[in-house]
């Protein structure tokens, strides 16, 4: 019977299987892109916080942090985190919450060029 | 006599007046919860963090790690803080934040935040 796993019509299924797979993965692993004019223009709201420099959080008290250069990804993840509630901060999550995937895409690589002098 | 029992005062008050300085010097140190890092002892103390952060924390191993190097020292503090007891969840950095003490966290802030990396966000 092991010959019929070389059968035409089963080589043929799992073709289209490995092909499903690939489709169905592409999604999770592409990388919505960012656009840094619009971001720009998103991120105006965030400069009333962190475009003000040594600017303080209170309860509890530390600077807000600097932006500026900081990686796409780590910016998506913290955004997306703030919108879920997984990382609280009441200001972030209100920001947060008005904020499409494609909006942090956009405001992500807004950031991230700003290190390399945008 | 009169000389002898007037150095005895003094003595006495200059003790009190160092002893109420030194009070008065703890307290300012407890009533402020960031303890001054140092540098040098926080780059000895990172060895674990490179790996994942790089060397000055300017290179990150994923792209959703992010970058340390010129963040301000009581915001990485205040990160590893909420690692530590909870409040920010990850499950990497739970792991590292919970072996670290007080006097770790400032002494890795102080190391990150010397180095050149991140800028402030500005508005044209």
């Amino acid at each position: 019977m092991r010959g019929s796993l070389h059968h035409p019509e089963i080589t043929q299924m799992r073709r289209s299987l490995t092909a499903l797979v690939l489709l169905l993965g592409a999604p999770l692993t592409a990388f919505a892109e960012g656009d840094t004019e619009r971001g720009r223009i998103l991120a105006y709201t965030c400069t009333g916080c962190h475009g003000i420099p040594f600017y303080k959080n209170t309860y509890p008290t530390y600077t807000v942090p600097k932006l500026g250069g900081q990686n796409e990804g780590y910016i998506i993840s913290a955004l997306k985190s703030y919108r879920s509630g997984e990382r609280q901060h009441p200001s972030m999550r209100a920001q947060a919450n008005t904020l499409s995937d494609q909006d942090i895409a956009d405001i992500a690589a807004y950031l991230k060029a700003l290190g390399e002098g945008a | 006599m009169t000389k002898m029992h007037f150095t005895r005062t003094t003595s006495a008050s200059a003790s009190a007046k160092g002893a109420a300085m030194i009070a008065a010097l703890f307290l300012a140190c407890t009533a402020s919860n960031a303890l001054a890092g140092n540098p040098q002892r926080g780059l000895e103390k990172s060895q674990v963090c490179q790996s994942c952060h790089g060397r000055n924390g300017d290179e990150a191993l994923q792209d959703d790690y992010p970058i340390l190097a010129g963040q301000h020292a009581d915001y990485l503090e205040h990160a590893l803080r909420s690692y530590r007891d909870g409040s920010r969840q990850n499950a990497i950095m739970a792991g590292f934040a919970a072996n670290l003490s007080d006097e770790d966290i400032a002494d890795l802030a102080a190391w990150y935040s010397r180095q050149d990396g991140l800028k402030d966000l500005s508005f044209e």
